[in-house]
């Protein structure tokens, strides 16, 4: 061995390092011919068996893919650059029990041409190994890729439905024109119907914005109080809420608020509004048709009252006003001073029934110190208590005569004197009488100056009975129960149908005074919200109305009958119960004394 | 008895072994096992009466990893080009491959395979993409490894396309005895 020479490798070692790779060397001998380069490896053996005792072996399909790289080893061999050729991985699992996989190598070396067969193990498990994980996580991120790929298509599809459907809603709540609201649960508005926004007159910067409902519904502090109580109740006990409020441009709304729980969420609230400004303002025209200041009564004799009472407001004569007792003879009188231009001036009642000639003198004209025993001071009258008002004299029929004198040179000369006084005084005072009395008849008896009379009946106002005037009782009744509901504090909200037939029924003598303490006394009894007939004092309920006088029914059975269906006024029920007999009895004597049954 | 090399090719993963062990054993797995270079398996059938044993040359799936190696079509008498219905990305593969084997052997017969049937529900490929590569000319089935359903079918359309097909010189049909 030269001493510069590269050592040569040992056959022994060349051997091994062959056996440890896993390589078998081969060389071209023609065509596809090879001779083996020293022993055979058994793997070779397994796939050319006739590679143990052949010199020489032909490869051929046994392995195909060796096979086909023989013409790329062909090239190689023959290329002038001496390249190295690759046949790739092949695995064979026919051969073997289990496969196996190889790889081919062709180069030429010298006048060698040599084909090296590898047989690979754990290198092409590693190999395998990185190729599978980063395939696999290759396909895991196309999974992925799909689901979010789907999730977005679903959701893309969900958000075109939902948008359809809240598009759809939209179009049918403004089609119905209902003023909706959303609201989460945090109190934020979270959708407003165009209905909305234009009863509300949202401004358009606001209507994007989640405002607070609080903000959107600025009402006074017991309406909102009323409206969170109304958020916190539960469905079962939810009313609508009466709520007033301002538009920004200043128009008064009345609305009443309905609230419901959104099915989609248990927080959230879907709201109603209810425009009732126009039925407000409706209800309000029919009650100042049904009221006249403290009047109650839309019957067409209170409504001539009304209009009497609005004419007489207009002038300062003196009214006599007449009525039955209990009819609200005082009430007309203020009304009148309430609606006349004396409004701002007293409004003096005096009752003149009962009193001496000296004491109603005494107050109505007033009295100077010592005028009289017991006049101890001076004392102005009503007169000039009622001085640029009204001076209403109630009873005026009840008046001694020489108070009448006296009252007949006051209302003339529009001035009074005191007694035990010489010098007048100057008033001005708008007289306002009343009476039960027929007073054109106690003129006739000589029992009311005539001069008086006219004097104070410049002007009339008939007040008309309650009998006269049934269809108000409902009113009245309603009315009644209110105040009786404020100072008792019971919460008796109406009649029942018994207890207004018998109301209905009822004669009423000391009309509406009557009626009104009637209420008051059934209040009282009253344990539910109903008012019963029960409750109604016995003489009311027990339906034996107190009939005005009438004349005496006639004797001879037609007439009764006649006379009984007259007072009945042609009810066939109320006319046999009159008669005391059944329908049914009725009926037929009806038919057997030829008078007509309908 | 005629003998035929047939390659399976197509994108990674869309079944050619499955699509070749179910034609050859009719096993298959749920189990992905990728292959490096090729493994190649016998089937002999007959095909209008007449006795073809196919040489299935299983080749790697193409990716950014593995290039086709031209040299391995060497003497391929048709290929099935397999398709993943689930994945759209193995049609865009599947045209280039197909553009390349073109270039490489002429016009061999060939079947586009659109594996993965028993999820086509679930399909990325839609029937307006079947409907273009019909258009082009293509012979397009559909199968799944999984349920074998069109699988014998492929591989008899391919047969039935080679027998047709006259065999040029550079192809690689032997015949025993020859």
């Amino acid at each position: 061995m030269a001493p510069n020479s590269p050592p040569s490798v040992p056959d022994a070692l060349y051997r091994t390092l062959l056996t440890r790779f896993h390589v078998a060397v081969l060389e071209h001998v023609a065509e596809t011919r090879f001779r083996l380069l020293g022993e055979p490896p058994p793997w070779l053996v397994q796939l050319y068996p006739e590679a143990e005792h052949q010199a020489n072996f032909s490869i051929d399909t046994r392995t195909p893919v060796l096979h086909n790289f023989l013409h790329d080893a062909a090239v190689a061999w023959e290329a002038q650059d001496n390249p190295l050729a690759r046949s790739g991985f092949w695995t064979d699992h026919v051969l073997f029990n289990e496969p196996r996989h190889f790889d081919a190598l062709a180069l030429r070396e010298g006048s060698h041409r040599l084909l090296l067969v590898q047989h690979h193990m754990e290198s092409y498990d590693e190999q395998a190994a990185l190729l599978q994980e980063a395939r696999e996580r290759a396909l895991r991120q196309h999974e992925q890729d799909r689901g979010h790929r789907r999730t977005h298509q679903v959701l893309t599809t969900q958000l075109a439905d939902s948008e359809r459907s809240r598009d759809d809603l939209a179009a049918i709540l403004q089609r119905l024109g209902l003023a909706t609201l959303l609201i989460d649960g945090e109190g934020h508005v979270r959708f407003l119907s165009d209905s909305a926004i234009r009863l509300l007159e949202v401004p358009p910067s606001s209507a994007s914005r989640a405002m607070h409902w609080e903000a959107l519904l600025p009402s006074s502090k017991p309406d909102r109080l009323a409206l969170q109580t109304l958020f916190r109740q539960p469905v079962s006990q939810r009313e609508r809420a009466q709520c007033h409020i301002e538009t920004p441009t200043g128009r008064r709304l009345r609305l009443e608020i309905e609230l419901h729980d959104d099915p989609r969420d248990s927080l959230q609230r879907i709201v109603f509004l209810h425009d009732m400004t126009d039925v407000y303002h409706l209800r309000r025209l029919l009650e100042l048709k049904a009221h006249f200041h403290d009047l109650i009564g839309k019957s067409r004799g209170m409504r001539q009252v009304y209009e009497q009472i609005q004419d007489l407001a207009r002038v300062d004569s003196t009214v006599l006003i007449e009525g039955e007792t209990g009819t609200g003879k005082e009430l007309v009188a203020r009304a009148l001073h309430q609606a006349s231009a004396r409004r701002t001036g007293p409004f003096i009642a005096a009752n003149c029934a009962g009193l001496t000639d000296s004491l109603l003198g005494s107050q109505l004209f007033g009295h100077k110190r010592g005028a009289f025993t017991g006049a101890i001071d001076d004392q102005p009258g009503l007169f000039e208590a009622a001085q640029d008002g009204v001076l209403f004299l109630d009873e005026i029929g009840d008046i001694p005569h020489t108070v009448q004198t006296h009252l007949l040179r006051v209302l003339q000369e529009k001035e009074v004197t005191r007694l035990g006084e010489t010098k007048p005084r100057k008033i001005n005072v708008r007289v306002v009488t009343a009476t039960h009395h027929n007073l054109s008849q106690d003129v006739a008896k000589g029992m009311f100056r005539a001069d008086l009379f006219y004097r104070i009946r410049v002007a009339r106002l008939q007040l008309p009975p309650l009998r006269e005037r049934k269809e108000d009782i409902p009113l009245l009744v309603t009315s009644f129960l209110t105040e009786g509901r404020a100072s008792t504090g019971k919460t008796i909200h109406r009649p029942s149908p018994a207890a207004m037939a018998a109301l209905m029924e009822y004669h009423w003598p000391g009309n509406v005074r009557e009626l009104k303490s009637t209420i008051e006394c059934a209040m009282i009894h009253c344990k539910g919200e109903t008012l019963d007939a029960s409750d109604l004092p016995s003489d009311i309920h027990q339906s034996n109305p107190i009939l005005p006088p009438t004349p005496p029914p006639p004797t001879d059975e037609r007439s009764r009958f006649v006379f009984a269906l007259g007072q009945a006024r042609g009810n066939r029920t109320k006319a046999a119960r009159l008669l005391g007999m059944s329908r049914a009895t009725f009926y037929r004597r009806l038919t057997e004394l030829d008078l007509p049954p309908r | 008895m005629i003998e035929k090399k047939i390659c399976m090719l197509g994108a990674f993963a869309v079944g050619k072994t499955s699509l070749v062990r179910r034609f050859v054993t009719s096993g298959f797995s749920e189990q992905y096992q990728t292959t490096i270079g090729v493994t190649v398996d016998k089937k002999s059938l007959s095909v209008d009466d007449r006795d073809l044993t196919l040489v299935l040359w299983d080749l790697y799936g193409e990716d950014e990893f593995q290039k086709l190696r031209r040299s391995y079509l060497r003497g391929t008498a048709g290929y099935l080009l397999v398709l993943d219905g689930l994945r759209r990305a193995t049609l865009d593969i599947a045209l280039r491959i197909q553009e390349s084997v073109t270039d490489e052997l002429g016009p061999v017969p060939f079947v586009a395979l659109v594996n993965k049937h028993d999820r086509r529900v679930e399909w990325e490929l839609t029937d307006q993409d079947l409907a273009e590569l019909t258009q082009r000319g293509w012979p397009v089935l559909m199968s799944s490894a999984k349920t074998g359903q069109g699988v014998e079918d492929a591989f008899a359309t391919l047969s039935r396309a080679l027998i047709q097909t006259p065999p040029p010189s550079s192809r690689g049909d032997k015949h025993d005895g020859a």
